[in-house]
């Protein structure tokens, strides 16, 4: 940037009053504004450097606000703060409302547009004119200038002979009364028109020049590009923020088909009645011990990859028959086979899913042994992905503690006994001690309390 | 001339609204509140009255009810926010004849209060 720009001169009493403003902005929350360094802006600019210094910073700090409102004020407020007119406001496209509303008006008393308070549709002459661009007539640089305009209806003769353009100038004269605007100056986008930059009068009265009308212009220009920018961007949060919400939405569902399916594998066997339930639960608790370590680091999404396996570790089961699964006593050796493939029917149910890969491998090997003597394949140790690891540990508890066709129900202490027993052979020990450190932190035994 | 009382707890309404009635030939008054529409209503026997809906303290509605137990056939027009219509029926058994949402198109606001105008100058 130029050097010689940043010379401070004359009085920045002005420039701290934005500057403190943007400070307040900072602290809004809802503001998304980037913090910015300490720049200085003069006074009512009189030498053509001074007006570009004055745009320089102006589209400087433009950049930093990313809501198209905050970014309007900010226009506002600095020209109504170094400019001296007697009012700024500024008119905004509301596609919701297919209109433009004045979003931010400063100035005089009496001089001032109530916020919020009109909106103009394509059909007030004013964003008419500029909307359709018939202003090479009224304006030769597409900005309306009120005193230019009234000049233009003394000239009677030819004004006689074009009715139509007679009565336009003077409805737009009528528009800018009502807005008591000197100046409008037209924001365009790309060919949109998506807003309109509303001047009132210099305090000093004096007459705005040439050059003065071409600089409002830059900084319509540059303005524009940046509210365009800012809605942009706030378009896209909002796409963001939907697919987000339906992704939660797809989620949920999908989550309570896993519940549903799980419930129905729960509700054909009376005797493990709550089962899936409670092994999750379990599941979740020892899980909690081992968090942060690598093996669990290592998943993509650990918890959910747990949540969904422990739901449906058992929904192999649908493909057992009836008379296996509910039979009173103990069973054969050709019925225990059939069985023993629930892990696979199970992992064969979830293959078409893609996206439950992880999953299908968690349920497959819930019923391996870390001695590598469980099945289907015998995996060994570390082979056996960690979360069938820990189901099978928690699978194992809720099998002793409840009621078989073929035996009694036992004390969580005796359950916990085998548990023990049983780490390093059947089960991972590292499991086995997040299980037992849960156990003893009251989160396992108090779920237990439950059935 | 015609007689209008602007009613808006916003100063800056109250000023627009002033100058634009009074640019358009118009006596205008202004209150910041129900209580002191009311006693404006007493003194200067307004010909229509702008009423906003949404006001501190004392509302639209109430301000309206009270202005029914001074005055039966003042001619009141409510000024709405768009999330305010269903409100609109409590108005208009008030004996509310017409509303106006905000952000208002000053040219609609304009007919709706000369056609109201006319009414007056008929009867």
């Amino acid at each position: 940037m130029h050097k010689g720009f940043n010379r401070t001169q004359g009085e920045p009493k002005g420039w701290f009053k934005v500057q403190q403003w943007l400070v307040d902005k900072l602290n809004d929350t809802e503001g998304a504004l980037i913090p910015m360094g300490s720049e200085n802006m003069q006074k009512w600019p009189k030498a053509e450097k001074d007006y570009q210094l004055f745009l320089e910073n102006a589209s400087r700090l433009m950049i930093r606000f990313r809501k198209p409102e905050h970014l309007i004020k900010m226009i506002v407020r600095i020209i109504d703060d170094q400019l001296g007119i007697t009012h700024t406001a500024i008119l905004l496209y509301k596609e919701q409302k297919n209109a433009f509303v004045l979003i931010d008006s400063k100035g005089e008393g009496g001089a001032k547009i109530p916020i919020g308070f009109i909106r103009m549709t394509f059909e007030n002459p004013l964003i008419n004119i500029f909307n359709e661009r018939k202003n090479y007539i009224i304006s030769e640089n597409g900005v309306l200038a009120y005193e230019h305009i009234a000049s233009l209806l003394k000239n009677k003769e030819s004004l006689a002979k074009h009715e139509e353009l007679a009565s336009l100038i003077e409805l737009v004269l009528r528009q800018m009364d009502l807005l008591k605007a000197n100046l409008c100056i037209p924001l365009y986008s790309k060919k949109d028109l998506i807003g309109v930059l509303i001047l009132g009068d210099k305090v000093s009265k004096e007459k705005f020049t040439r050059q003065e009308i071409g600089f409002f212009m830059t900084l319509a220009n540059d303005a524009a590009m940046a509210i365009s920018n800012a809605q942009l961007i706030q378009n896209l949060q909002g796409r963001v923020d939907e697919i987000k919400d339906l992704y939660i939405r797809e989620h949920r569902i999908f989550i309570h088909t896993a519940i549903a399916l799980a419930t129905a594998i729960d509700a054909r066997d009376p005797y493990t009645h709550g089962h899936t339930e409670r092994v999750m639960e379990y599941c979740f608790a020892a899980a909690d011990e081992l968090e942060g370590i690598p093996e669990v680091l290592a998943y993509k999404n650990f918890k959910e990859t747990l949540h969904i396996s422990t739901l449906l570790h058992d929904v192999g089961k649908i493909g057992i028959p009836d008379t296996i699964l509910n039979k009173n006593g103990k069973l054969m050796k050709k019925e225990f086979e059939k069985i023993k493939e629930h892990p696979v029917i199970g992992a064969a149910i979830l293959a078409p899913i893609k996206e439950l890969g992880d999953v299908a491998r968690e349920i497959k090997y819930h019923q391996e042994r870390y001695d590598g003597k469980g099945y289907p394949e015998g995996l060994k140790g570390g082979e056996i992905p960690l979360i069938a690891r820990i189901i099978a540990v928690c699978d194992a508890f809720d099998a002793i503690v409840t009621d078989r066709p073929y035996r009694q129900r036992r004390t969580p202490e005796t359950a916990i006994q085998i548990i023990r027993q049983q780490s390093g052979t059947q089960f991972d020990p590292l499991t086995v001690s997040a299980f037992l450190l849960a156990y003893e932190k009251g989160k396992i035994l108090s779920n237990n309390k439950k059935h | 001339m015609t007689k209008i009382l602007v009613v808006d707890d916003e100063i800056d309404v109250c000023d627009f609204v002033k100058h634009f009635f009074e640019e358009r030939n118009f006596r205008t008054f202004t209150a910041l509140s129900g209580e002191e529409a009311l006693r404006i209503l007493k003194k200067e026997k307004p010909d229509i009255i702008l009423l906003d809906i949404r006001m501190q303290e004392m509302d639209g509605i109430e301000t309206l009810k009270r202005i029914r137990k001074i005055d039966k056939d003042v001619k009141v027009i409510m000024v709405t926010a768009v999330d305010d219509q269903d409100k609109m029926k409590i108005c208009r058994t008030l004996g509310a004849s017409k509303y106006v949402t905000k952000p208002l198109v000053l040219e609609e606001l304009e007919k709706v209060v000369s056609s109201h105008v006319k009414k007056d100058e008929n009867a």
